[in-house]
């Protein structure tokens, strides 16, 4: 047991520096400005900036685009990133399929794709959820179809977040509907430019515009297929583990699955308590004397810490829940003008919290519902038999 | 607060495993209450919560002297090690003045070095298996009688009086008050009692022990949790209701799945909280109240959870559910309500609030 400070030498405490200099440098106003306009989760001049660091893959090798960080230094990276909180959802697509193409991809293939993804030139994301099929992944109905040296796409995918500004999308489709379920998936990388891609924006009450992809008879040629055929749900889990093949990640410097919620929680906590400290109540008394509203946060606080010490999936389950009641409580302990959005007159805190008030209820959807991970969690840690039929 | 302060406490070490020596003793406490500690024991201590017998046998495995400095005949050990014991002990509710004599014996240690004579004497006879305790309540300092726990199996209290930190005894203990969780609960007046130290250092001592009492209270309560939780569990997988086991039901999963992350949070800050209070005490922060209301909150879910996954025989008296759902409120309310540790809480992070150094730390 230890949860002692890690110690840093000059070098690395050197690089913290330049790292907070550099994200002071490039998140401007102006990038939270478009990205309140667009809600794209990319912005094109910051994500190539990071790219130049080699930082949008940090731990890979300087030859492959990386900056060949150490876990220190990468999770220096994640800190200052989070701090920033610049667009980043393009840039945490694209690592995965990625890794996909250099497990799998044929030679060509590595040498259109590969030296771009460090670059930050070439961007990909994920096409694996449908309009009827999410957290039950391996459902997926969009049919390829061979036909000699090319394949034949037909189907639609929804949530494909990034696709307008992204180069290729990790496609899993149908190959074999009469095989068990997750037997007849196969993966391409699919060059979203190609004819009979019609990608339409839908709106999120988040804010993040994310989109449909309708493929109608787009054909892609047999060399963008990623690992078997009917292979697919192997294609789709071996980058994880090649990923934590890199070495195991000391777990003080793992990514936990609640670290985005925490981050945000921190900071919703710090902007309502920064507000807060030049508040009176009606009878002129300082607010944050008060007992009720003491022991609110103090409530937060609380579940702020029970959240970062939550281990595994029981922390994708506690985190995102805790970050909801969390925005709950805190918009109204802010009142009436915590209805402001940014940019309205009497606006607070740049309207912060109300816009988390409308982004939590996505963060127990994403990445597999909460419910998908309390069965798993009642399953695994306390031998419950199966809820939901496997196909 | 200034960068450094910023990275010293972002970027810490998230270890919670245990040594192979704190594996050991956990083992050997775990062994021992499994052994001389059933739930029939646990039964026929009732109504007073007391059983001298196990009590006399623990006393080889010198748990009150582990947490007490070497230099006061004591094993060095710190409290992480104690609230090891401290959870076993809740796994099986043990009857037995455990979490107090601990406490009790630890200040009495620190009384040592600041001169009171009295505690030298009293700390000797702790070692040797007599029982003491602490005046935890939410009356202390105030006037008046206040309920103390194990105070009707206890000749000797420790508690505040005013600023005096105070030594009320007893030839014979005051009568057990039956009470919802059959702890061995009495009415003490401290008013009469000798003062062992007065002052701001009385009360700073009081104050630590009151948080050592918090933290080895929220252990023991995480041991009820999990022993709740893995009743319910093995019910659920046992018991069949419309042709299939009940725990395939989601409705009867999902609530067990929020008790088991309810319950290892609580461990996990709990154990957070001691590693702070043993290495950095001045970087503990809140977490040692964080701990306690957590688990507190933790095992009365898991016993009303546990009763509920159980149907009508968690109801019966023949369920252990309900004694444990009766101890996981009574051992933590008898230092008042749980929702007043959030002021204290409030206390502490405030100044802080929204930065890592919150919790002395965090990693993420």
């Amino acid at each position: 047991m230890n949860f002692g400070a890690i110690e840093l030498d000059d070098e690395t405490r050197s690089f913290w520096a330049a790292t907070r200099a550099f994200f002071d440098e490039h998140v401007t106003e102006e990038v939270h400005a478009e990205e309140r306009d667009t809600g794209t989760g990319y912005n094109e001049k910051f994500h190539r900036a990071l790219g130049g660091r080699g930082w949008i893959v940090p731990r890979w090798s300087i030859e492959e685009g990386g900056a060949a960080l150490d876990f220190v230094r990468a999770r220096i990276v994640e800190i200052e990133l989070d701090r920033a909180g610049p667009p980043v959802i393009v840039s945490q697509t694209t690592p995965l399929p990625a890794l996909a193409v250099r497990m799998f991809g044929d030679e060509q293939l590595k040498s259109e794709v590969m030296p771009g993804i460090g670059t930050g030139e070439v961007n990909i994301c994920l096409g694996y959820t449908e309009p009827d099929c999410g957290s039950d992944l391996a459902g997926v109905k969009t049919r390829a179809v061979r036909d000699g040296d090319e394949w034949v796409i037909n189907g639609q995918k929804m949530f494909t977040t990034g696709a307008q500004v992204c180069h290729y999308t990790l496609l899993l489709t149908r190959t074999d509907p009469d095989l068990p379920k997750h037997k007849g998936l196969t993966v391409f990388l699919v060059p979203l430019d190609l004819p009979g891609i019609e990608i339409r924006p839908i709106g999120t009450v988040g804010g993040e515009k994310t989109n449909f992809v309708h493929y109608d008879d787009v054909r892609v040629p047999d060399r963008f297929r990623l690992g078997g055929v009917n292979d697919g749900w192997t294609v789709l889990s071996a980058p994880l583990a090649a990923e934590h093949g890199m070495g195991k990640v000391p777990d003080e410097l793992a990514p936990g699955s609640g670290r985005v919620s925490i981050r945000q929680m921190r900071r919703l906590l710090g902007t309502v308590l920064r507000w807060l400290e030049g508040q009176v109540d009606d009878a002129g008394r300082p607010r944050l004397d008060d007992p009720i509203t003491r022991e609110r946060l103090a409530q937060v606080a609380t579940e702020l810490e029970n959240a970062v010490v939550a281990p595994g999936p029981m922390a994708r389950i506690y985190c995102a829940e805790a970050l909801g009641r969390a925005a709950s409580d805190l918009l109204e302990l802010v009142g009436p003008a915590g209805l402001l959005p940014h940019g309205a007159d009497g606006v607070v805190e740049d309207g912060w919290v109300e816009y988390m008030f409308r982004f939590v209820p996505g963060t127990t959807i994403y990445g597999g519902s909460t419910e998908v991970h309390r069965n798993l969690v009642a399953e695994k840690y306390l031998g419950l038999p199966r809820s939901t039929p496997r196909g | 607060m200034s960068t450094e302060e910023y990275e010293a406490f972002i970027l810490r070490r998230n270890d919670y495993s245990l040594s192979e020596e704190q594996e050991a003793l956990r083992d050997a406490f775990r062994l021992f209450f499994e052994k001389h500690c059933s739930s029939e024991l646990v039964r026929e201590s009732e109504p007073v919560g007391f059983d001298a017998a196990l009590w006399a046998q623990i006393v080889d495995l010198r748990p009150v002297a582990m947490g007490v400095p070497l230099d006061h005949d004591g094993d060095g050990a710190g409290l992480v090690e104690l609230a090891l014991v401290a959870e076993e002990a809740g796994r099986r509710m043990a009857p037995i003045p455990l979490i107090e004599g601990m406490v009790a014996a630890r200040l009495l240690a620190k009384l040592a070095d600041h001169g009171v004579a009295a505690a030298v004497g009293l700390l000797a006879s702790v070692l040797e298996g007599s029982i003491i305790t602490l005046a935890v309540g939410g009356g202390a300092g105030r006037p008046g009688r206040q309920l103390v726990p194990n105070g009707a199996i206890a000749r000797t209290v420790i508690g505040l009086h005013g600023d005096r930190l105070v030594l009320a005894t007893s030839d014979t203990p005051p009568p057990h008050v039956e009470n919802l969780a059959c702890a061995p609960l009495a009415w003490w007046d401290l008013a009469d009692g000798d003062t062992l130290l007065s002052g701001p250092t009385a009360l700073e001592l009081f104050a630590a022990a009151q948080d050592e009492w918090r933290l080895l209270t929220a252990a023991a309560l995480v041991g009820v949790g999990q022993t709740a939780l893995d009743l319910a569990a093995q019910y659920a997988q046992d018991r069949f209701a419309f042709g299939v086991p009940i725990g395939s039901f989601q409705a009867m999963a999902h609530p067990l799945a929020d008790v088991l992350m309810g319950v290892e949070c609580a461990r996990r800050l709990t154990w957070k909280a001691a590693w702070f209070l043993d290495f950095e005490p001045e970087h503990v922060r809140a977490l040692v109240g964080m701990a306690y209301y957590s688990a507190a909150e933790a095992a009365e879910r898991a016993g009303s959870v546990g009763i509920h996954t159980q149907g009508g025989f968690g109801f019966t008296l023949e369920s252990d559910e309900q004694l444990l759902y009766r101890r996981a409120k009574g051992w933590p309310l008898v230092a008042g309500d749980r929702r007043a540790e959030l002021q204290r809480i409030a206390d502490r992070v405030l100044p802080v609030l929204g930065t890592p150094a919150a919790s002395g730390g965090a990693s993420q």
